[in-house]
């Protein structure tokens, strides 16, 4: 049987348009749960001064405000109920808070949806972190948070020391020693984990970039 | 040759189909990018429903070229629109750009910008192209095939309506890229 012409490339047409859709699905796949690098770069730029912000604290449902600097270290968190890498940086903030490595470090998780979202999410709705209602855009601007999770380590200077997406328990112990050992002139290298099961660590974006750093 | 014009009168008609129903599936989204081109004045029912008519011509036109190759009227319909699309491209380059087009609803964030004015015109040209004449006999299929043709574009649409919705929400809740 002869197939007509139209019908032919019809059918190549409906097949590319198919095929099309399923590539743009699987590019916005892989960034939501953080299997790709974002196309854009996430995080303030190490080296830079951490602005200033107000944020409603969920707890108690006050405006606070996070100055960085004064010899506190900290690590802000730009996170989200809903987003499935964003529950397992809360967990492994959670057990680092709970294996006292996050001693002498202020961890605080800003989320830009409502409060009552946290309740969605087993991660968010558990955690004993202080998590924060982020009030303005400029603050997700300032710190170019515009995809999650992005995690920011400042030194007790209130220098930007490594910024970029983490998931792992072993990027947010990268993290937490950049933030509390500062080096002046360049950002503080990662000692990465060497426990069985991190080897995502190795594959974060921060941590590939400072492992060159130590290289070099 | 006559491949040429078929090609891209079909390719033209899948790529309206999923246009129009990635616009549907985020029409919020779509109309404030229709808001950009109208005065201040007009309410957002009538932008809404301005968005929803594009959207829906789209769909429209993409559904019956794809499937009724052979209607004498489909393919200077399709051209129109397509140097409207251009037009708009046009416009939103020299006043609006760098603002979000909505051109495929949530599947792209493609801004007004050079690259845009530059895409809708390759598709104004494929429309000029399917305007060729091409022998009857291969725009000539039986009922069972116009069936055909229209329920595999109706799957197309429905996926992309599918993809564009869930990639809406995904925004609008904060878990993708804003």
């Amino acid at each position: 049987m002869r197939i007509p012409v139209y019908l032919a490339t019809a059918q190549w047409a409906l097949l590319l348009a198919l095929g099309v859709l399923v590539i743009v699905m699987y590019r916005h796949l892989g960034r939501h749960f953080n299997l790709a690098k974002p196309d854009i770069k996430l995080g303030p730029a190490v080296g830079s001064s951490a602005v200033s912000f107000e944020y409603a604290r969920v707890a108690d449902a006050t405006v606070q405000r996070f100055t960085p600097g004064h010899g506190q270290a900290a690590l802000i968190a730009f996170v989200g109920p809903t987003c499935p890498a964003c529950e397992e940086l809360v967990t492994a903030l959670g057990e680092a808070r709970d294996n006292g490595e996050l001693d002498g470090v202020r961890a605080l998780l800003l989320i830009s949806e409502p409060p009552s979202y946290l309740q969605i999410s087993e991660p968010f709705r558990t955690t004993r972190l202080e998590i924060g209602e982020i009030l303005a855009n400029a603050t997700l601007e300032a710190y170019r948070a515009s995809a999650t999770p992005v995690l920011v380590a400042i030194d007790g200077t209130g220098v930007v020391r490594s910024a970029g997406p983490a998931t792992t328990t072993g990027e947010v112990r990268a993290f937490v020693q950049a933030c509390l050992v500062p080096v002046a002139g360049r950002p503080v290298l990662p000692v990465l984990s060497a426990e069985p099961g991190q080897e995502q660590a190795q594959e974060s974006t921060t941590i590939t970039e400072d492992e060159e750093v130590r290289l070099a | 040759m006559d491949v040429l014009p078929l090609a891209a009168k079909s390719l033209l008609a899948a790529m309206l189909l999923v246009a129009g129903s990635a616009k549907l599936a985020d029409l919020a989204s779509f109309a404030v990018a229709v808001r950009l081109f109208v005065p201040v004045g007009v309410s957002r029912a009538v932008v809404r429903w301005v968005a929803a008519g594009i959207a829906v011509t789209e769909l429209a036109l993409g559904a019956v070229s794809l499937s009724w190759p052979a209607a004498g009227w489909i393919n200077p319909a399709v051209f129109t629109l397509a140097c409207g699309f251009t037009a708009v491209s046009g416009a939103g380059y020299l006043f609006r750009r760098g603002q979000s087009c909505r051109c495929f609803g949530a599947l792209s964030r493609r801004k007004f910008d050079a690259a845009a004015v530059v895409r809708s015109a390759v598709i104004a040209m494929a429309a000029a192209v399917a305007m060729s004449r091409v022998r009857p006999a291969l725009v000539g299929i039986d009922g069972a095939e116009h069936l055909f043709l229209l329920l595999a574009g109706a799957v197309v649409a429905f996926a992309a309506f599918a993809a564009a919705r869930s990639l809406a929400i995904g925004r609008k809740m904060g878990l993708e890229v804003r």
